[in-house]
């Protein structure tokens, strides 16, 4: 019997530093891993192009975005309101002050410095008063296609709509409402809504769009306006593909154990 | 161990003969082995050997965070039985051991659900792009497995891509036998709409795809989840804000509740978890994404250690469609109160009559 116990706790006391061997093992195996796969800094979010983060520490080991090393698209948010200002005044939208949040557009829109200084700036004989066409059929400016390239390709309203319909006609930088007052572009629902009022009602809801943060109704959102998610000059563009641009899909889930390929899933599923 | 103070006790050799012979089972059928008493009893002791060997290996490294906790948490209560303090022990214990582990500070939350909030989620199907971020999402947040090797890799979120389908002239004789098709009384065999035999691994180089629609499914939360009845442990359960979570410390990996799961939703970690340390998310929950260990049932349990800080869960924020839609049910403010209210909405396997709390909407 003592022979036995003896035995036992040799063995017990092996199993105990063999343990530790395995465990000190196991942890440097990932991290070799983790190093060979490197993910970009700066990701996307809803749309190619229309806001963007650049992936850095908010505190130690905590980012405020991840970013896709597929697809390059924001896949994780450690701060929502990174980058972001007060929303401003909304109608139908009682929110207490600083909690709702929007991520500022103008700074995004690389022309908007220019184009109510540089060209639209109100002074001279054409804006005095401005001399726009009468049957509001736009006049191709090369100039401008040049450096909106979606002009040339513009869908919205299919031909019912023109430029200063949504654009102010003084202030080239504001977007314009119903009354011919200027608009900011970091609102634009105030001017989307004039003609989309369901989606608006929706919006406001929290239904139609986007909003991050605090999901309770009285916490913090950071709020997701028209322009980030929709290209107001080629809406139409994807409406093949419920009215959304293609984007590249993140990687397929894992195949199982001894499933060479997925061609199965693509055979009709219902024999007869 | 072993217990000399009584007399009945111990080994054959030194027992009275006057003590009373206890049957070895309660089942008269297992009395009939022919081992002899002595045979038993030696088994017995070697079995008691063995577990004592355990013991001895655990407490060798008692300054071992990992092995400390080990020891701690085998003699822990199921989390519901458990108090206030032994909660609160069990998350020092094992903030303790991740931290160890993952060479930065964890922290496991054992916040408790909160009078008034029922948890809710809304999907537009109809907007649904099958870009797959939310799957990626809920892996950034959730410390789910994600090695190479196949049982490596668990994501809890699957998206389905199902054909569009349609009716076409040339389609007509289609049926069976070929050519006529009234056999089987008709040849409109086409697959069209939501039919769950979708495609899990679709590749295309850009979504969405014309010809196909795409319906993420994950936990629905079901107010009366099959998994909760056949859990033959109790340690899954509904909490009372609504997710359905799993004890993992309670777990036996029996798989019971995969087979009873009517949405595919659970997953099994067959190897031991493989969790690269900086892409370990150090913000936790006891009952939601803290690291697992291998042979537990997972599964979504709407980012338990955001949503009860009030925080939207990942894969809601990284939806670019804006499909996804989480709230209150017992607000009537919230969106997901909203979308009940206005929306035509539908569960999913509704006749099974496990009342999900995510519902699909479309405009």
């Amino acid at each position: 019997m003592r022979k036995l116990a003896s035995l036992s706790v040799i063995l017990a006391l092996c199993g105990g530093a063999f343990y530790a061997v395995s465990a000190a093992e196991k942890a440097a195996e990932p991290a070799k891993e983790a190093a060979a796969a490197k993910t970009p800094l700066e990701c996307f979010e809803s749309r190619k192009g229309a806001s963007e983060l650049t992936q850095r520490d908010v505190k130690p080991d905590w980012p405020n975005v991840k970013c896709s090393p597929t697809t390059g698209a924001a896949l994780w948010y450690g701060d929502p309101y990174d980058g972001t200002v007060p929303m401003g005044k909304m109608p139908g939208l009682d929110i207490a002050e600083g909690k709702a949040v929007v991520k500022p557009r103008t700074e995004k829109l690389a022309l908007m410095p220019m184009c109510g200084v540089s060209c639209h700036n109100g002074v001279g004989p054409a804006f005095n008063p401005p001399k726009l066409p009468k049957d509001k059929k736009p006049a191709p400016v090369p100039t401008m296609e040049a450096m909106v390239p979606d002009l040339a390709n513009f869908q919205h309203g299919r031909g019912r709509i023109w430029c200063m319909d949504c654009h102010h006609t003084t202030k080239r930088n504001m977007l314009v409402d119903h009354f011919g007052d200027p608009v900011s572009f970091d609102q634009p629902q105030l001017l989307c809504g004039k003609c989309h009022g369901d989606k608006l009602r929706d919006w406001r809801d929290g239904i139609h769009g986007k909003r991050i943060g605090e999901f309770v109704s009285t916490g913090k959102k950071r709020w997701f306006t028209c322009t980030e998610c929709h290209n107001p000059h080629n809406v139409q563009d994807g409406a093949r593909n419920k009215g959304f641009i293609q984007v590249q899909p993140e990687p397929s889930p894992q195949l199982p154990r001894g499933m060479a390929n997925a061609d199965h899933e693509k055979l009709h599923p219902i024999p007869h | 161990m072993a217990n000399n103070d009584t007399p009945c006790a111990g080994t054959a050799q030194d027992r009275p003969s006057d003590c009373p012979v206890q049957p070895a089972s309660a089942d008269p059928a297992a009395n009939e082995l022919k081992t002899t008493r002595r045979d038993f009893l030696r088994a017995g002791g070697m079995l008691s050997l063995s577990s004592l060997m355990g013991t001895a290996a655990l407490m060798t490294q008692s300054d071992d965070a990992n092995a400390a906790v080990e020891w701690g948490e085998h003699f822990q209560k199921n989390y519901r039985l458990m108090t206030t303090e032994e909660k609160n022990e069990a998350r020092l214990r094992l903030e303790r051991r991740y931290s160890d582990e993952y060479g930065k500070k964890v922290a496991v939350d054992t916040t408790e659900a909160q009078p008034g909030m029922l948890m809710g989620y809304a999907l537009n199907i109809r907007k649904c792009i099958g870009c797959r971020r939310c799957v990626h999402a809920c892996v950034a947040e959730n410390n789910q497995s994600r090695g190479p090797r196949p049982g490596e890799k668990i994501e809890w979120i699957q998206v389905l891509r199902m054909e569009r389908g349609k009716f076409e002239q040339e389609k007509m004789n289609h049926g069976y036998p070929e050519g006529l098709g009234i056999q089987v009384g008709g040849n409109a065999y086409t697959p069209a709409g939501q039919v769950l035999e979708g495609q899990y691994h679709y590749n295309p180089k850009a979504v969405p795809e014309a010809d196909a629609t795409y319906m993420p499914i994950a936990c629905m939360q079901c107010e009366k989840p099959p998994c909760v009845k056949v859990c033959p442990v109790r340690t899954t359960y509904r909490e009372g804000d609504g997710p359905v979570v799993i004890d993992y410390n309670w777990c036996i990996g029996c798989k019971m509740c995969m087979n009873a799961c009517p949405y595919w939703a659970r997953r099994f970690n067959l190897t031991t978890p493989v969790l690269p340390k900086e892409e370990m998310n150090p913000v936790t929950h006891y009952l939601g994404n803290r690291p697992r260990m291998r042979g537990v049932v997972e599964k979504c349990h709407w980012c338990l250690q955001r949503t009860r800080h009030n925080r939207y869960p990942a894969c809601v924020e990284v939806c670019p469609v804006g499909a996804r839609k989480f709230g209150n049910l017992l607000d009537p403010e919230s969106e997901v109160s909203k979308i009940l209210e206005r929306k035509n909405v539908f569960r999913l396997k509704a006749e099974l009559n496990t009342f999900p709390k995510f519902f699909y909407f479309y405009d």
